[in-house]
């Protein structure tokens, strides 16, 4: 099982109706992986390879240089999206 | 989502007059301070758009500590769909001002939210409801179909 740390800002709503929607593709499409729900406080001590977040607070992390697969989400409804981007972040963890 | 929180085709200015305007039954029904309509803009300022989550819908929200007296999930539509400067998302016409004082108890609300959200019947709905009992109307018997 691979760890993902599902954040928002708050932690507690948009990356909550995140990890919701996240977890139907999950279980839809039987992927390895094990979904954990925080706020970006804790990003520090999450010791998973991918954090899965909306697209701004991804191209932040990005610029912040944080050491992460990170997978940012632009419509969380859309299962298509989430379920292209976590498969391909997956993908790229499994090749390091 | 009871209906005093319900606004239907409010004119907002921009996107901080679409806040206001949306947490404002929150405010007067006590579920959240002033400060946490000040915090909801001030984390846009510093962090952008992060809550517009979806096309055309915003779940408006702070952190808890910011002034969020009990949970509340109000619904206010626009009358003229806003600009939030989400790139992909723009513009908002439905703004969700979810008020949460722990993260645990409200998952039940949001796993109700993400289904009417991923419903475009939910959409029509609010699009063509004239009366904010039609939205609740429609949420209860969508409700009771489940069961």
């Amino acid at each position: 099982m691979v760890k993902a740390l599902v954040a928002c800002r708050a932690g507690v709503g948009s990356s909550l109706m995140l990890k919701i929607k996240l977890s139907e593709v999950i279980e839809q499409h039987n992927m390895d992986i094990q979904l954990e729900h925080a706020s970006l406080d804790e990003l520090e001590g999450f010791d998973g390879p991918i954090v899965i977040t909306l697209s701004d607070v991804a191209d932040d992390l990005k610029k912040e240089g944080v050491k992460k697969e990170i997978v940012g989400i632009k419509n969380i409804l859309d299962k298509n999206e989430l379920y292209t981007k976590v498969s391909q972040a997956l993908d790229n963890v499994s090749k390091q | 989502m009871v209906r005093d929180l319900i606004q239907l085709n409010v004119q907002a200015s921009d996107w901080r007059d679409a806040i206001r305007k949306s947490a404002n039954p929150l405010l007067v029904e006590g579920d959240i301070t002033k400060n946490y309509v000040d915090q909801i803009i001030a984390s846009v300022e510093k962090y952008g758009p992060y809550f517009v989550i979806a096309p055309h819908v915003a779940l408006a929200h702070a952190p808890s500590k910011a002034g969020a007296e009990r949970m509340a999930l109000g619904l206010t539509t626009l009358g003229t769909p806003v600009d939030f400067h989400n790139e992909g998302n723009d513009p908002v016409k439905y703004v969700f001002t979810l008020s949460t004082t722990d993260p645990n108890s409200h998952l039940d609300a949001m796993k109700e939210l993400v289904g009417f959200l991923s419903d475009d019947h939910f959409y029509e709905v609010m699009d063509r409801a004239v009366d904010p009992h039609e939205i609740l109307d429609y949420i209860k018997n969508a409700n009771a179909l489940q069961q």
